[in-house]
């Protein structure tokens, strides 16, 4: 019997929080683009003297994901020192939570794709400090064989929250999809903006493999995943790479690997895996963390509706498919929107289509969010009635939405400055496109007489021809007549 | 009039009422630091001229009616308290010239309310120490015989306050670091409850048992610096919000009649000098002539294992605490091929081998598969040492006991032997652990003329009670001598 491989995966998640200020000091966390060291105090810099006081905002934001992720959240929790050497570490030992995390025992659910559930537990969330960063310098100014190091120390102290799946995912595919969900949710609780380019969340995979006569090898630690595709794909090399080990009677090696987008592959950092000794010990500098009385409450009372419940609702309610609620609660801003546009009076399949076709093209193109969109969902909503009442074509009003996005205008100087309104184009004139597109197109009006046109496709076809070539400034109801007309003559 | 010989509360009272300036006082205390300074060194980094400078604006303030309580008093402070723009050694090589950016809290209060800072004083290295020999720029001498230790840590601050270079200073007390010298070297030294005074600027060795405290000759001056230092302080999350008592008003008290005072059972039989022991035994003779209870207590856990347990926590801390002396951002910084190589070659040559020693112990014991049977089961001891205090404090309202079994040793004396070095804190240790206020002070001499302390011990934020019960020992005995040609 052939073997069988299945994957066992775990995912740490480092969420970079949102707050005003690092999560021990009052430096801000602003720090991307600011010259080196800058954004830095004594504190941060860990000098001799200095002691670090607890930033209550990060606790709000870790407390709130974690209680959105079904978590039991400690009343007592410590923070503890991981002690270990590196340039980027200021006080040579980073303040982290151990063995008293802020929230323990939570899930995520995913849908999966013949539409099953299937439950992501959470082991741990915890609060944490960012290091500051290395950048090694070379004579050539490359990476490999740096003669020195420079030290960064803007980002140190910024406040991670690090979220620990349990080793409950079975596919690339669904590492993604829990990926995907956590950082809609952060994004939703607006307590991080998720971005993972810039590493404001950062996956860390921990995989192994079982085979089906028994044997499971050892867990390797994929790093440096830097999108949800690289995940996706990184996990795909790592689970065939330790397959067909595994198939060939080899051992699995316990080690890191750095996943290299370009090439590919994961590749071992050779660092033989000593086994780091962080000697955890309780914080001193830091009273034991304790929530207020009414604290988790007054958290709970602040919960806006989670992404997932806003799937839910707009399926539910507006009787949106499955595939356009996501699209349409993928973004907080996006949900509001539509919701806007529906509360203005439009048909919640219409608005759907409109955002998810024309809104989402021009917010890709303008990087703005639905928010601040020019084109309020009132205005939107106003648009679609006049599409609707046949005051203007569907093609006329893709343009007029084009002017109003682009230009600002209101929709009634974007009708006019389209030129665009609905039969303007008619009777002779109209009369001479018709049979212009009639000349151009005479195999489909033989088509047509001979009565092989059953569903009435090919007319339909013309009446589409005349209507582009009229800029959509006829009456579709005309033109539909005028053409019958036509070819019954 | 030698002004070094008077106390910080009548300075600030004459400077105030413009008697005399703050130039004058400061000019007389550097004078008396320079004339002894080479027998003494007492000082990692004298300040004569920025106590000059400084000396000159607090005249210029009160000149502009501004009210100052510590008008030019002069102040020492421990090389582990940060003072901006002025160097913090730590006693040790690794911090080269490092200057801070900021002033530890203590030292600002102090300057805020007109108190001049003379110079840094010596230290055993990081703290750690009881002879204040283990520093990287030599060893200070006991004022009362050069040939002695004046204890440590902060023997430089208690060899300052006792040779008159400054009616106070400023130490730290992590195992005993201000009460020992403070008995060795004739003095007052007050180390608070943990949480009271702040910890920001204060050059950590053992986080969960540092606490910043006055050394004195005058005990209104004890309490006036307690008052100022004890201002809650939001930059250290240890330090307890609220507001703290006037701790001079403890000084009223000259009997303690209704009071329950305890002293150790079998004290007697501790190893310690005889003349310790007599002086001890003097100390509560005068406690029960003022009308105090006295009370045998047995402390078998704190004086049975502090000191096991105080080698386990305070070094663990201490581990974590030093390891960011590696070269990459400040201090001494030595070249190597790799930075392991940077991390071993800096540390290797800025540390000494008392902090090596403490660093390796605190390393291991925090080690995995060590952690449990060292660090855990010490946190436990620590916390049964506190429930021993806490049940004791149900019987009495203060306890006194040794602050050093014996008195000011010769230098080199323990040096090759950790364990009689750590011996000296046998009393003190525990008191760190359970986190009590405790006050160090003299009670007579040897004869061969060497000071012999006591210490009393109360329980948390027992302040008060502490300054009360040294009020009326004063009352017996005098306040502290001089040395070196002081009359007191």
């Amino acid at each position: 019997m052939p073997l069988s491989f299945t994957p066992v995966i775990g995912l740490e998640i480092h969420v970079q929080l949102a707050t005003v200020s690092k999560l021990f000091c009052s430096c801000s966390t602003d720090y991307i683009g600011q010259k080196p060291n800058t954004n830095v105090c004594p504190v941060c810099l860990g000098l001799p003297g200095t002691l670090p006081v607890l930033n209550g905002r990060a606790v709000e934001f870790a407390t709130k994901t974690a209680l959105a992720l079904n978590c039991r959240v400690r009343n007592r929790t410590r923070f503890h020192r991981k002690n270990y050497f590196y340039p980027d570490l200021p006080k040579a030992y980073q303040i982290s939570q151990y063995d008293l995390p802020l929230a323990v025992g939570g899930y995520v659910e995913l849908t999966e794709a013949d539409g099953s559930k299937r439950r992501i537990g959470i082991q741990r969330l915890h609060l944490e400090e960012d290091t500051g960063k290395l950048v090694h310098i070379a004579s050539d100014g490359r990476l490999s064989g740096a003669l020195y190091s420079l030290v960064d120390y803007n980002r140190a102290g910024i406040p991670l929250m690090e979220i620990v799946s349990a080793p409950d995912i079975t596919s690339p595919a669904q590492a993604k999809e829990y990926v995907a969900r956590l950082r809609q949710l952060v994004r939703y609780l607006g307590v991080s903006d998720g971005d993972m380019e810039s590493g404001s969340l950062r996956v860390d995979a921990n995989i192994s493999v079982k085979v089906s006569d028994g044997r499971w090898g050892k867990k390797s630690e994929i790093k440096n995943m830097n999108s949800l595709r690289a995940i996706e794909r990184a996990l795909e090399y790592e689970i065939e790479r330790q397959s067909s080990m595994l198939a060939r009677g080899e051992e699995v090696e316990q080690e890191t690997r750095h996943w290299d987008d370009a090439a590919g592959v994961t590749r071992s950092s050779r660092s033989k895996e000593e086994a780091h000794d962080y000697r955890y010990f309780p914080e001193p500098d830091l009273l034991p963390l304790v929530l207020e009385e009414g604290f988790l409450e007054e958290i709970a009372e602040s919960m806006p509706e989670l992404p997932w419940e806003v799937f839910k609702r707009f399926e539910e309610v507006y009787g949106i498919e499955p595939e356009d609620a996501a699209l349409l609660s993928e973004r907080r801003d996006v949900a509001a929107y539509f919701e806007a546009c529906v509360k203005a009076g439009a048909s919640p399949d219409k608005a759907a289509n409109w955002i998810k076709t024309e809104l989402f093209r021009v917010m890709n193109e303008c990087k703005c969010s639905a928010d601040d969109f020019p084109v309020r969902p009132e205005a939107l909503t106003e648009l679609l009635r006049k599409v609707e009442q046949g005051d203007l074509s569907a093609t006329a009003a893709k343009d007029v939405f084009g002017l109003m996005a682009g230009q600002g205008l209101r929709l009634d100087e974007a009708i006019k400055a389209a030129g665009v309104s609905v039969g303007k184009v008619s009777g002779g004139a109209l009369k001479d496109i018709i049979d212009e597109v009639l000349r151009e197109n005479a195999e489909v009006i033989e088509d047509i007489k001979s009565g092989r046109d059953k569903k009435g496709k090919k007319v339909k076809f013309l009446q589409g021809l005349v209507m582009r070539r009229t800029k959509g400034q006829a009456d579709p109801q005309e033109v539909s007549e005028l053409l019958d007309e036509s070819l019954n003559n | 009039m030698e002004l070094w010989k008077l106390p910080a509360w009548k300075i600030a009272e004459e400077v105030r009422r413009g008697n005399l300036s703050a130039s004058q006082v400061v000019e007389s205390h550097i004078r008396r630091m320079e004339s002894l300074e080479p027998s003494l060194n007492a000082m990692i980094t004298p300040m004569p001229e920025e106590a000059r400078r400084r000396a000159l604006a607090v005249d210029e303030a009160l000149s502009k009616g501004t009210d100052l309580p510590l008008a030019g008093v002069p102040v020492a402070v421990k090389d582990l308290l940060c003072t901006e723009g002025i160097r913090t050694t730590c006693g040790s090589r690794v911090l080269g010239e490092w200057k801070s950016p900021y002033t530890a809290s203590a030292v600002r209060y102090l300057e805020e309310n007109g108190a001049i800072v003379i110079g840094k004083t010596n230290m055993d290295e990081f703290a750690m120490g009881s002879s204040t020999e283990q520093s990287a720029f030599g060893a200070t001498s006991n004022p009362w015989d050069l040939s002695r230790v004046p204890g440590g840590s902060s023997g430089g601050s208690a060899a300052a306050v006792a040779a008159g270079y400054a009616p106070i200073a400023l130490g730290s007390d992590t195992g005993g670091s201000i009460r020992q010298p403070a008995a060795l070297c004739g003095v007052y030294g007050l180390k608070p409850t943990y949480g009271l005074v702040s910890r920001w600027g204060l050059i950590a060795y053992a986080s969960s048992l540092d606490q910043v405290g006055p050394f004195s000759r005058d005990l209104v001056d004890l309490a006036l610096v307690l008052e100022v230092i004890s201002a809650y302080d939001p930059l250290d999350s240890t330090c307890v919000p609220g507001s703290r008592p006037r701790y001079r008003d403890a000084l009223k008290a000259h009997d303690l009649k209704g009071q329950r005072i305890g002293f150790l059972k079998g004290y007697q039989d501790f190893d310690m000098d005889d003349e310790v022991k007599e002086k001890l035994a003097f100390a509560l003779r005068i406690c029960q002539e003022g009308g105090a209870e006295m009370m045998e207590v047995s402390l078998p856990v704190s004086t049975g294992y502090g000191l096991p347990c105080y080698y386990i926590v305070a070094p663990a801390e201490a581990s974590s605490n030093l390891a960011r002396y590696d070269g990459v951002q400040y201090g001494l910084s030595e070249e190597g091929k790799s930075i392991l190589e940077l991390y071993l070659k800096t540390r290797g040559k800025g540390f000494g081998n008392e902090v090596k020693r403490r660093i390796l112990v605190g390393t291991y014991v925090l080690s995995s598969g060590y952690y449990d049977a060292y660090y855990l089961v010490a946190q436990k001891v620590r916390r049964l040492i506190a429930d021993e205090f806490a049940r004791a404090f149900s019987a009495v309202d203060a306890l006194i006991m040794p602050a050093s079994p014996t008195v000011a040793f010769k230098k080199g004396e323990k040096l090759d032997d950790p364990i009689q070095m750590y011996m000296s804190d046998l009393f003190t240790l525990p008191v760190n652990l359970a986190g009590l206020p405790a006050v160090s002070m003299n009670v007579g001499y040897s004869k061969a003329g060497l000071p012999v302390g006591v210490q009393v011990v109360a329980p948390k934020w027992g302040e008060m009670e502490i300054l009360k019960v040294a009020s009326v020992l004063t009352d017996a005995v005098g306040s502290p001598k001089v040395a070196m040609g002081g009359e007191g």
